[in-house]
């Protein structure tokens, strides 16, 4: 393990270790912009130039290995006089347009003039070069006029997504870079580029002057749009998500995520979000407060006992999935979860990149609770025979299928969790409001089984409360226990009921989350008595 | 060290020189006052007649915002969010739109500040890299309801009714004032260890 010296203090790293590696482990950030830990060194910005004793001249840290015995002055006079040149080189003709991009705030350039810079620019903006601004790439907007040519947008194409959509064009102070013939970016996962772009060059068309990003606040969680569960932060400010990006996690997703995830958000916020409990009185929805409708479920699920079915949907987090089926078990009540069988699909790959064919953030948690017991097509049957009294459904799936309607029909009294309002609600005989995943805490597990947190971003609309919280509530007024007053309470049942789950708690799980140890499913079935 | 106590002494004898004294000052100021009214002494009263009458602002008072236009009547402001993100009454809302000319770019296409909540500090107007935002002296706005009082971009942009009262605060002075501001970083920087600017990102 070579030992080396940085800014006086000595740090052991893992050979092939660069200085600009071993520095962040320090804890201190040489300034870089072509540099990004995901993407192949290209060395070209010249930014992160260090003075390295006994070399003749200033290396770039990006790309310098660290050798035993090495001494590494980041700071020191001549470093900052190159850190304050190169700046000045980027920034000639840079067009200085903070106001109106977008990217200010998060913006390396910014960053480092105030850091590294703060000197008078010696052109004036009549003698800048001038390049394509306001170009629209589909979801990306592209301004090369703010390019530093960093080229990490195309180590991005190269070597992640493989489709190569941009090029540098023209030469010298006249490069700029460009899609072929303008074309837009068609992949999945072009948010990302406005990600990686160090500067404003290439924004995000859907954030575009949507808000400042210094008015944001920044909470952990995890993309509920697939299997792979990608590590996000939910940008929101006032209640409202403005944004979704990635959080890095060099286990899960690196520090991308896809278009799919990205917009995901869109949903939280729409109009036709549930916000209060309705139950059927003579075929008219009448609406009910949430305890009201509490009532009337554990008295309708009572009357029922074993002749009750409950199917968990995999849009759940852990928690909300273990107090469902402490529910399922205080009646002896047929359960699964298994709608459209997403279990087939979890590890399934839609591309080489991130996206899974299994668009549940949580199937691994459902087989792993052993929810798939029944069979949804044994439970529909017995609904169509009329052997099934009382049906309580976590999520609406089972009223999207298509020949369900029919068998639902039979059925005296269905009673629904949902989010969003939709057609097919008219099935069921109680809605009750269910917040979504970023409304709540919880944790989720992917197709790697690693549990993972989620975290209440933005307050839920009206009345709507957790999946967990309801069934837990349920389970209460049919006298049964459930004896968490939160998640991370619910979460401690859980690991001490679900064998694999054992050991872990919130703690555990802060930072990137915890892979199970490899054990079969059929384990956790043993478990559950 | 012992505190140094001072007695005073507060059971004085009633007496009616003091209120004698302070009729003599009433009875001095009523004649003064009188005389410079009718034009016969120096010193005017220090009321005016409002609203016939209105007292002369400083050539910086700090009144109703003024957003100001470019040739075309089109707002020069480019939604920045400086003035929103300085306020520290958190009074001014913004909402941000496309503008056709791609050296623009931006402009608000919703601009209000509620006047209620305003404290007239003028940091808006520091703020604005455009000037866009200046200050009138306009200082006797009334209203009967609240919203009223929330007044949007048309009403900011109309100046009709500034020549009344004339330009107030607004940055002339920006350039000259860099240095300072430039010096006063750096002072952050080195004696505080201070440089403002977002977090780090990972």
């Amino acid at each position: 393990m070579p030992k080396c010296t940085i800014d006086g203090k000595e740090i052991e790293v893992a050979p092939g270790t660069t200085v600009i590696q071993a520095a962040l482990q320090m804890g201190k950030e040489v300034p870089h912009f072509c540099w990004h830990p995901d993407l192949p060194v290209d060395g070209n910005c010249r930014m992160c130039l260090v003075e390295v004793e006994k070399a003749p001249k200033l290396q770039i840290a990006c790309n310098t290995v660290i050798t035993d015995g090495m001494v590494v002055h980041t700071e020191s006079e001549k470093a900052k006089q190159a850190h304050r040149t190169t700046l000045e080189f980027l920034l000639v003709n840079h067009p200085i347009d903070c106001p109106v991009c977008d990217q200010a705030g998060e913006c390396y350039l910014q960053d480092q003039y105030m850091e590294h810079g703060l000197h008078d620019g010696k052109t004036v903006p009549e003698q800048k070069v001038k390049k394509r601004k306001v170009v629209d790439l589909g979801p990306i907007m592209l301004d090369a006029e703010r390019c530093v040519l960093c080229s990490r947008c195309l180590r991005f194409e190269a070597n992640v997504t493989g489709t190569n959509s941009f090029e540098f064009v023209n030469r010298g102070d006249h490069t700029q870079i460009s899609t072929y013939e303008g074309r837009p970016i068609a992949h999945n996962y072009a948010g990302n580029l406005a990600d990686v772009c160090p500067v404003g060059a290439l924004l995000s068309h859907d954030f575009r002057f949507k808000m400042r990003v210094w008015f944001l606040e920044a909470t952990e969680s995890v993309c509920s749009g697939c299997s792979t569960g990608c590590n996000i932060f939910i940008d929101h400010r006032d209640g409202e998500v403005q944004r979704l990006r990635p959080r890095r996690n060099v286990e899960v997703n690196k520090s991308w995520m896809c278009d799919i995830g990205r917009l995901e958000y869109k949903e939280i916020a729409l109009e036709s979000r549930l916000d209060a409990a309705r139950g059927r009185a003579g075929g008219d929805w009448q609406p009910l407060a949430l305890d009201a409708a509490l009532d009337l479920l554990a008295e309708r699920l009572r009357e029922a006992g074993a002749a009750s079915a409950f199917l968990a949907t995999p849009q759940a987090t852990n928690e909300d999935l273990f107090a469902f089926r402490a529910l399922a078990a205080q009646l002896g009540g047929k359960l699964d979860f298994r709608v459209g069988n997403p279990q087939d699909k979890v590890q399934v790959r839609v591309d080489d990149v991130l996206l899974r064919a299994d668009r549940n953030p949580n199937t691994q948690g459902c087989i792993d609770l052993g929810l798939g017991q029944a069979g949804v097509d044994r439970i529909l049957a017995d609904c169509a025979s009329g052997a099934v009294k009382a049906l309580l459904l976590q999520g609406p799936e089972l009223l999207l299928e298509p020949g369900a309607a029919e068998a639902l029909a039979r059925v005296p009294f269905v009673a629904v969790m949902a989010t969003h309002e939709r057609p097919e609600l008219a099935l069921a005989h109680l809605v009750l409001p269910a917040t979504v995943w970023a409304e709540g805490d919880g944790t989720f597990t992917n197709y790697q089984r690693r549990v993972q947190r989620i975290r209440r971003a933005v307050p839920a609309p009206g009345a709507a409360a957790p999946r967990w919280e309801m069934a837990a509530r349920v389970l209460r007024r049919l006298g049964g226990s459930f004896e968490a007053t939160s998640t991370r309470e619910a979460f401690a049942l859980l690991t001490r009921a679900v064998a694999d789950y054992a050991g872990l708690d919130y703690r555990v799980l802060a930072a990137g989350g915890r892979v199970l140890a490899p054990g079969q499913a059929g384990a956790t079935q043993e478990a559950r008595a | 060290m012992a505190a140094r106590v001072v007695p005073v002494d507060r059971n004085t004898r009633p007496s009616a020189m003091p209120i004698l004294v302070g009729m003599g000052i009433t009875l001095k100021n009523l004649v003064v006052t009188v005389l410079g009214q009718i034009g016969l002494g120096k010193k005017a009263a220090a009321t005016v007649s409002f609203p016939e009458e209105k007292r002369a602002t400083s050539r910086r008072y700090r009144g109703v915002h003024i957003l100001t236009q470019r040739e075309d009547g089109s707002p020069k402001c480019v939604a920045c969010y400086m003035c929103a993100t300085v306020c520290p009454a958190e009074c001014i809302f913004i909402e941000a739109g496309e503008r056709p000319e791609k050296d623009i770019e931006k402009y608000p296409t919703r601009f209000e500040i509620d006047l209620l909540r305003c404290v007239y500090c003028g940091f808006c107007v520091d703020a604005c890299p455009e000037e866009a935002i200046i200050m009138s002296r306009e200082n006797d706005l009334v209203g009967t309801t609240r919203a009223e009082l929330i007044i949007d971009r048309d009403r900011l942009m109309d100046r009709a009714k500034v020549g009344e009262y004339g330009d107030g605060y607004r940055p002339i002075d920006h350039d000259a004032r860099r240095p300072v501001r430039i010096a006063a970083l750096e002072r952050l920087r080195t004696e505080h260890g201070i440089v403002p600017g977002m977090p780090k990102r990972d």
